[in-house]
């Protein structure tokens, strides 16, 4: 039997029919991302590593890709690239979850407070918001560095408070839209307490998407951080890589005409940080049926 | 005009400035919270002692803090021992020229895709556009520096890493455009920009009053003017300044560039916080100034803003 559906009854249709090619592109390729990251990560944090990241050969400097028992080349010390490249995910993966911890914890705090009591508190995040907005964050961040220490736990702490505030607005939105909703009047009448309404109706059933969505995002926005602390000297430091020190440490024979070695992990920085991002979009169309603003 | 006409403008700005000078309040007690509660007492190095009779309770220190802030005495660099407001202005200069001009040459580009992207609708070079901002917002700025000097010097035997400094040379200015190039088309804001600007002008085309324009025969583009461009475009603008800045610190790393972000990126390795601090007060308080000139843009072709 056929079924008519009509334009607006698209989200009747099951979700692979109604879905954007390049939405299921986006989510596939960027759920691999997530897959080899987190393989990577386990890895690393087991130190099953292809070749020790450490060990020095002179004989083989800038070796290019391919270079037999060097899949991905070597660096300017002669230290597998392929290697360092694994373990450079330590240098991000937990100090981002941190971020995204907090940030969705603060968030969804403040969200809830503004969009089910509103008034004065919804003002007070507002306020909250654009404040976060006046600090270019790389700016804060080396504020925060100069004033305590080179740390990329206080500095994830940082990015997550500042992440806030999006999600918070996110969460606002989303409550002032339900609370019209005659589900949650009629958990209100029949008298849920107004915590099991909020955790359970309002966040777990019904904003657990858009976390999930703001956490990915979150990612590419740690990494983004990690990175270009790390290139400037302020993260992890040599010989323990990061992808940024790894891109710094190859500049200087970046210029001289031998790419690789930089190019390496800056090719990985983009294209992790785009499946994060990606996979956050796709989602985002694909479930949310919305673009991100 | 009538006076009741006019007030009520008047009250909007008056509203917009009281909220500028609140979050500067705010992002002072962040500022100095951060600098209150770091170990080694930072605001010692500003002149906030107990021994000049400053109280040793943080309302006290404060005040005395926001006092000599608001006085102009941002102290002395711990590294070179230079006053640090007049060093602020002099770097910060180069600072506003390079994001200026990355501001400047984004919307150069962004306006032109956006408007025609708009206008035409969903073409097939869409998907492929939207797929290469992608990949442009999420490759890392230092690299795309790197490729960009690699240029230079090898096709170009330009060597743009010089620009800004003292040794003034021939078509020295020619350098300087080098950064703003990559700040400008690599720092995520170029995509956004083009995404924003597509969606609030397909928006503001699809509204009654453009349809309504285009069935009498007036010009749709006068009409969508204000709310499809010009809100927009400010909007953009002035929500991007903060990532710029944030992007001028890596870009003016890359490119030896003597401004605020790279002597940001000096006093974090020092723990020179009255420079530090300072850089931080100048990048806030430039970020509200474009806000608020994007309130008064908002608020002047905008009637309904004042009824709201």
């Amino acid at each position: 039997m056929r079924r008519y559906v009509q334009a607006q009854d698209l989200s009747r249709l099951p979700l692979l029919q109604r879905a954007d090619v390049l939405d299921v592109l986006y989510v596939g390729y960027g759920l691999a991302v997530v897959a080899l990251v987190l393989a990577s990560y386990v890895i690393g944090a087991l130190g099953w590593l292809p070749h020790d990241p450490r060990a020095i050969d002179v004989a083989l400097i800038n070796a290019a890709p391919f270079t037999p028992g060097h899949p991905l080349g070597t660096d300017f010390l002669g230290r597998d690239l392929q290697a360092r490249l694994i373990l450079g995910i330590q240098a991000y993966f937990l100090p981002g979850l941190l971020a995204i911890a907090i940030s969705l914890a603060g968030g969804c705090v403040l969200g809830v407070l503004a969009g089910y009591r509103g008034g004065p508190l919804e003002t007070l995040v507002t306020y909250f918001a654009n404040l976060v907005d006046s600090f270019p964050r790389l700016v804060l961040i080396l504020l925060v560095i100069a004033a305590f220490k080179p740390d990329i736990y206080y500095v994830m702490v940082v990015v997550g408070i500042t992440g806030m505030p999006a999600i918070a607005n996110l969460v606002a939105g989303k409550i002032a839209f339900l609370r019209q909703k005659s589900f949650i009047e009629a958990a209100h009448a029949l008298g849920l307490p107004a915590h099991s309404v909020i955790l359970k109706h309002i966040l777990w059933l019904n904003c657990r998407t858009v976390l999930v969505i703001q956490a990915t995002l979150g990612m590419a926005e740690a990494i983004l951080i990690e990175t270009s602390l790390s290139y400037l000297g302020f993260g992890v430091q040599e010989p323990t890589p990061s992808w940024g020190n790894m891109v710094q440490a190859g500049a200087n024979y970046f210029l001289q005409g031998n790419f690789w070695p930089s190019t390496a992990p800056a090719l990985a920085i983009l294209a992790t940080i785009l499946g994060f991002q990606l996979l956050g979009d796709g989602l985002n169309n694909l479930l949310e049926g919305k673009r991100r603003r | 005009m009538k006076l009741s006409a006019v007030k009520p403008v008047g009250r909007v700005l008056a509203r917009e400035l009281a909220v500028t000078a609140l979050l500067l309040a705010g992002v002072s007690v962040v500022v100095f919270a951060i600098l209150y509660f770091a170990p080694g007492n930072p605001l010692h190095a500003l002149g906030v002692r107990e021994a000049e009779g400053v109280a040793s309770t943080w309302p006290g220190q404060y005040a005395a803090w926001c006092a000599k802030v608001l006085q102009g005495d941002f102290g002395h660099s711990v590294r070179t021992g230079l006053p640090v407001l007049p060093e602020l202005a002099r770097v910060g200069l180069n600072t506003l020229y390079l994001t200026l001009g990355a501001l400047a040459l984004t919307a150069a580009i962004a306006v032109p895709i956006a408007v025609h992207a708009a206008a035409r609708g969903d073409t097939p070079g869409n998907a492929a556009a939207t797929i290469a901002a992608y990949v442009l917002s999420a490759v890392p700025v230092f690299w795309f520096g790197y490729i960009v000097v690699y240029v230079f010097i090898h096709q170009f035997g330009m060597f743009p890493l010089i620009s800004g400094t003292a040794t003034r040379q021939q078509n020295a200015w020619l350098y300087s455009l080098v950064p703003i190039l990559v700040l400008g088309t690599a720092s995520g804001t170029l995509s956004e920009m083009i995404r924003h600007l597509r969606e609030e002008l397909s928006r503001v085309l699809a509204e009654d009053y453009i349809r309504t324009a285009r069935a009498k025969g007036a010009p749709v583009w006068r009409h969508a003017f204000k709310e499809g461009f010009l809100i927009p475009v400010t909007e953009i603008m002035s929500a991007k300044i903060p990532f710029l800045l944030g992007g001028a610190v890596i870009v003016e790393q890359v490119f030896n560039w003597p401004g605020m972000g790279r002597m940001a990126w000096q006093a974090a390795q020092d723990r020179d916080f009255p420079v530090i601090m300072g850089i931080a007060l100048a990048a806030a308080a430039f970020v509200r100034l474009g806000s608020l000139a994007q309130r008064v843009v908002f608020t002047a072709v905008n009637p309904r803003a004042s009824k709201e």
